[in-house]
């Protein structure tokens, strides 16, 4: 029993990895470039949907009463907008301009975007008239159904953000799947992550690509921002780093570059770290050292398997 | 390799063919325009700027400048200087870039000014005569610089001076420099600061630009050792000027510690390439050792050896555990390593504070870290206690001040010897081309392995006084955004120098304590910086010209200056 | 022996057998790239490899130099076997150019070449912080080794200038003044004349042929049959992986097979190059 109760914590926390892996792992197929910042992105996705509930649902807010369920809906967009806008952003201001430089200068500029984005958050969001100074953690609302009395089936404890969690995850990924296989953009992208330049010659917007790979990863770490919302009932300016660091592990277990690998890298890290706290017996054991667990699992990976648990073997050519 | 000249021009991004044609229309009344905006500059600092006598400092009396007064007459002097060689063209020089520079520097200055006065006073009806006129001035020098001619340089007719005089001007510019700094970390007002910033930071371009940088480079490079020599002097020099005071010794103390992590940090990445996010857990290795190896009553382990052992032992310490790290990962590719790196300092980092005796075993005492740690003591000479020296008092941070010279003046041997030499090309080659490297016979994970250890050893060995200066050691000094701190101090500075990593560290360090009235914003315009450095000057403020080919490749023009440099290098 | 020496007037082939490559075989998951290629080569020989895109010169290249790791066979370098790491070939006396150059663009031409010696050379961390004359002595005599190779190749007077500055020409030549730098017995060469115009063509079979009167072996890839068939004394045309006819120029020339391999050989040309 607790390791079905482990092991369904471990989803929880796998699927919320692998929704902001996957934007990880889009964007460094298409350009090589380990988006830095894709955790703020997330991060922008929580406050944008903590801002969407008090715009629109001010009341409810102000009264500490649960949202309607059909607010659930316009937090996403609220959140997606918000995400994607900063992500475009981003990309058109910092980053497309670096596209031929060095290796090195996307990923200090990535830093430096991180840095900059968790500051203004924390400096700025309770500037703007009505919102709460977000300094410390800000408290996010509660929506109908998907918060509230954990589910105890068989004597486990679910949480309803848990089922939103893994709900989205298995949508999203459903979505991206037909996105990249059906669609003519989706076959694009693959082009271009297979070879850019040939992809110009065949008259593929390459910068059009880009921008879509990261508007998907936004959109996905909005939701994610959502899910971790729901989970802890707070969000804070900071909440970025460490999941965009765990998610960039699930993405690298997975093998980066691949989507699949991504959330399977994300539901395998999520499953580590629980069963980590869960099972290590002795004063190693515990939530302490969950995080030294999940990095130590990333390097074992990278040695025996650097390519990742799905990734293909990259070939240098002489 | 000399101080680069070609910064980026200030007008580069607007019509070039237009831009010309101006140049070619209007330069000649350059000159003219330069001296009158000059002299206007000059005597403005003799006129009263405010009628106010608190603001930025006291600027309201006339004939007696003080303070900004003091910047203007500064600039105005650059200005007419560098309008009297436009007009006699000598080859050597390209006054029209630096007059640009000074042209943007006094307008900027000009503009803080008068706001920072009609903000603080309560309207521009504060503002007195030798403002407007300073204003008047720097417009006339701005749009000189903008109309002035740019000139080929021919950097084959540096003026040879004797030995001697050579050797002055190198004294000259050391006196002015540790005069300059001596004077700039004694302001305390924030809008002062940042106008002499402005000024300052505008003449260096000025003369940079306009081909004194090279100049000096090139007297520099005739008495390398005379600059050496007398750059250490000044540096040595500088307690002195302060007069007993801790305030400022305790800020150059840290710069001394985070410059020579930051010289640990570009053996790793400027050398030998490989990406280190997680750098700062080898300055918390050596923190950590020095803190349980100390007389503290906190230390966890019982054994307290003489400080020049506890230094060893950081050293060994933190190399064994690049080498630890560094094994596993180092057959990883670049971007990889960068995370796996960023993921080794937060298991640092999350150790040190769980290793408090519930979560294992007690070495660290958690989150309290180890307080309490005594100041050093070389053969009596107690660092925690004030010496006098020449009739000037040597406080505390001086005395750790001496001792991190030391430390930094050893660093950079390391650094600039092991740069010149089969191991520092060994390293170059294989950030350039890993396989080629390898497939020419260099031994390349060993080497990896090496650059690793070196740089963590040198972190190592910091953070052993460190610990001692700060008098105690906790985890939360060792975050991720301490390890960015270090790698934006050397990608500031310039990748690969020397000199641009001192700049960049002192940059870094010193602007957050002198901008206590943007304290708050001090991480924001952090980022901000890094994003507009990679974007419009990603080869660092000090480049070497190898890596400002790298990031211009299409400036044909700085391709040719290299290579004509080359050949005079090589005749 | 120094490369400098005197050509002799007219050469000779050694009998020692420097390079034998026996039966090597290379698959990547079931392609097979290189298909039981074997080949000797004697002091003081130039061997030529020719053959269509794909037929897997460059992959055999790799093989011999430790780059890959053969699926089956094995490379002796002077009767002992080659380790499969490139560090270890070069040490044992095995130096290559690459087909797309693949010079340190960032370093000038000398210190390129001077890289090359890194694996005659030996001061270490310690000595090169302490400078003493050991040091010293061995920095000189790198730093003017490889001049002494830059004048032989012909670039005595670009030696500071950054090797991406070069003209394409110098930097194929630069490349051999690098693989000569680490004092090989035996020089591989991956196309070096190509994107060369006629002249620079000529010049670099005159380099290679002073390269091989000082006692060197050389084997060289090229798409270019005319340099090909005037410089070597033995060529392999290799067709998808194995080795189609071996002979002098002249007896390669003549073989209808190689000539089919050539026009008539259409789907050789679609593999890719691996």
């Amino acid at each position: 029993m607790e390791l079905a109760q482990q092991l369904v914590n471990g989803l929880t926390l796998g699927s919320l990895y692998a929704l902001i892996a996957v934007g990880y792992t889009v964007v460094y197929g298409i350009i090589q470039l380990i988006n830095f910042a894709h955790g703020e992105i997330f991060m922008v996705g929580a406050f944008g949907a903590l801002s969407t509930a008090l715009l629109f649902f001010r009341s409810y807010v102000d009264e500490g009463q649960v949202l309607p369920f059909w607010a659930l809906p316009v937090l996403i967009l609220g959140a997606v907008a918000a995400s994607v806008a900063i992500a475009v952003l981003m990309e058109r201001i910092a980053y497309r301009p670096l596209r031929n430089a060095p290796r090195l200068a996307p990923l200090i500029t990535a830093i430096g975007i991180s840095v900059f984005l968790q500051e203004a958050v924390r400096l700025l969001y309770g500037k703007i008239p009505g919102f709460p100074d977000a300094k410390q953690k800000v408290p996010f609302p509660k929506i109908a159904v998907v918060s509230g009395d954990a589910w105890t089936p068989f004597g486990l404890t679910i949480q309803r953000s848990t089922i939103f969690t893994v709900g989205a995850l298995v949508i999203c990924a459903a979505g991206l799947f037909y996105f990249v296989s059906r669609t003519k953009t989706g076959r694009a992208m693959q082009a271009v992550s297979q070879d850019p330049d040939t992809a110009r010659l065949m008259g593929i917007n390459v910068d059009r690509i880009i921008v879509v790979a990261f508007v998907i990863g936004a959109t996905l770490a909005a939701i994610a921002g959502i899910a971790q919302g729901l989970q802890v009932t707070n969000v804070n300016f900071k909440m970025g780093f460490l999941a965009g660091l765990k998610a960039f592990t699930a993405a690298v277990l997975g093998g980066i570059g691949n989507v699949w690998g991504a959330v399977l890298g994300g539901l395998t890290l999520g499953i580590v770290e629980a069963l980590a706290i869960g099972f290590i017996p002795g004063t190693f054991g515990g939530s302490s050292w969950k995080d030294v667990w999940a990095f130590a699992i990333l390097i074992l990976v990278l040695v025996f398997r650097p390519q990742g648990l799905l990734g293909a073997k990259v070939v240098d050519r002489a | 390799m000399s101080t680069n000249t070609a910064l980026p021009d200030v007008l580069d991004d607007s019509d070039v063919s237009r831009r010309d044609r101006l140049r070619e229309q209007h330069g000649a009344k350059a000159p003219l325009l330069a001296l009158a905006g000059g002299v206007l500059l000059l005597v403005s600092g003799l006129l009263s700027w405010s009628y106010d006598d608190r603001i930025l400092g006291d600027i309201s009396i006339r004939f007696y400048p003080a303070g900004i007064q003091i910047y203007a007459m500064v600039l105005g002097l650059v200005a007419v200087v560098l309008g009297v060689l436009l007009r006699r063209r000598p080859g050597w020089l390209n006054p029209g870039r630096g007059l640009a520079a000074v042209g943007w520097g006094s307008l900027v200055f000009v503009v803080v000014a008068l706001v920072t006065i009609a903000r603080q006073a309560g309207g521009s009806i504060n503002i007195n005569e030798g403002g407007w006129v300073a204003l008047v001035g720097a417009l006339l020098v701005f749009a000189a610089g903008f109309v002035a001619q740019r000139f080929e340089l021919n950097v084959r007719t540096w003026p040879r001076l004797p030995g001697w005089a050579e050797i002055l001007v190198i004294v000259v510019l050391m006196a002015v420099l540790l005069f300059t700094t001596a004077y700039t970390l004694g302001l305390d007002d924030s809008w002062t600061f940042v106008c002499l910033l402005v000024t300052l930071l505008s003449v260096a371009i000025a003369l940079v630009g306009s081909g004194f940088g090279e100049y000096v480079g090139f007297v520099g490079g005739n008495n390398r050792r005379v600059l050496l020599l007398a750059a250490f002097l000044v540096a040595f020099l500088f307690p002195f000027t302060q007069d007993g005071s801790d305030a400022n010794m305790s800020i150059a103390t840290q710069i001394l510690i985070f410059a020579a992590t930051a010289l640990g940090l570009n053996i790793v990445v400027g050398l030998a390439g490989l990406l280190d996010l997680g750098y700062i857990a080898f300055l918390g290795t050596g923190a950590y050792v020095g803190a349980m190896l100390s007389q503290s009553t906190f230390a966890t382990i019982g054994w307290k050896p003489p400080f020049l052992v506890v230094m060893l032992c950081g050293m060994a310490v933190a190399s064994t555990f690049g080498l630890i790290i560094g094994s596993p990962t180092l057959r990883v590719s670049g971007d990889y390593l960068a995370i796996v790196t960023l993921g080794f300092g937060e298991i640092f980092r999350l150790a040190m504070f769980n290793l408090d005796g519930t979560n294992g075993p007690d070495l660290t005492n958690g989150p309290n870290g180890i307080p309490a740690i005594p100041d050093l003591n070389f053969f009596g000479w107690d660092f925690g206690k004030v010496h006098t020296v020449a009739g000037i008092p040597l406080g505390r941070f001086s005395n750790y001040y001496f001792l991190l010279l030391l430390l930094i003046a050893f660093v950079i041997l390391v650094f600039s010897r092991l740069n010149d030499s089969r191991i520092g090309r060994g390293w170059v080659a294989i950030r350039e081309d890993e396989r080629a490297a390898e497939a020419m016979g260099v031994n390349v994970f060993g080497l990896k392995l090496l650059a690793f250890a070196i740089g963590a050893a040198l972190a190592g060995l910091a953070g052993t006084i460190k610990a001692h200066q700060d008098t105690s050691v906790t985890p939360d000094q060792y975050i991720f955004l301490e390890s960015a701190f270090l790698l934006a101090a050397v990608v500031l500075g310039g990748m690969g120098t020397v000199a641009g990593v001192l700049v960049g560290a002192t940059i870094l360090k010193l602007l957050p304590e002198k901008l206590r009235d943007a304290a708050d914003y001090r991480l924001l315009l952090f980022g901000l910086l890094l994003v507009i450095m990679m974007r419009f000057r990603p080869e660092g403020l000090v480049a070497s010209k190898r890596r400002q080919l790298e990031f211009h490749e299409d400036d044909e023009e700085l391709v040719q200056l290299a290579q004509t440099e080359h050949l005079e290098e090589a005749k | 022996m120094t490369v400098t020496d005197p050509a002799p007037a007219a050469h000779e082939i050694g009998d020692r057998v420097v390079l034998e490559a026996a039966n090597v075989t290379m698959r990547f998951g079931g392609l097979t790239a290189v298909g039981d290629v074997s080949m000797r080569v004697h002091d003081g020989e130039i061997v030529g490899l020719i053959g269509p895109n794909g037929a897997g010169k460059t992959t055999f290249f790799n093989c011999l130099t430790g780059m890959y790791i053969p699926t089956e066979g094995r490379v002796t370098l002077a009767g002992e076997q080659l380790p499969p790491k490139p560090l270890k070939v070069v040490r044992a006396g095995m130096a290559r150019t690459f087909q797309n150059i693949r010079l340190f663009g960032n370093m000038t031409a000398l210190e390129n070449v001077m890289v090359g010696r890194y694996c005659r050379t030996s001061s270490m961390a310690l000595t090169s912080v302490l400078r003493g004359p050991k040091f010293r002595r061995e920095e000189s005599a790198t730093r003017e080794r490889a001049q002494e190779l830059l004048d032989y190749v012909g670039l005595g007077k670009s030696t500071e200038l950054l090797a991406r500055n070069l003209p394409y020409g110098d930097q194929r030549r630069l490349e051999i003044a690098r693989a000569l730098a680490t004092d090989p017995q035996i020089l591989l060469l991956d196309e070096p004349t190509a994107g060369m115009n006629p002249k620079e063509t000529e010049e670099t079979m005159h380099l290679i042929f002073k390269i091989r009167d000082s006692g060197l072996a050389v084997v060289v890839i090229e798409h270019d049959m005319r340099f090909i068939f005037n410089l070597c004394d033995r060529v392999l045309c290799l067709v998808r992986g194995s080795v189609l006819v071996e002979g002098t120029p002249g007896e390669v020339q003549s073989d209808p097979r190689v000539i089919e391999a050539y026009i008539g050989g259409d789907d050789a040309d679609e593999e890719e190059d691996a």
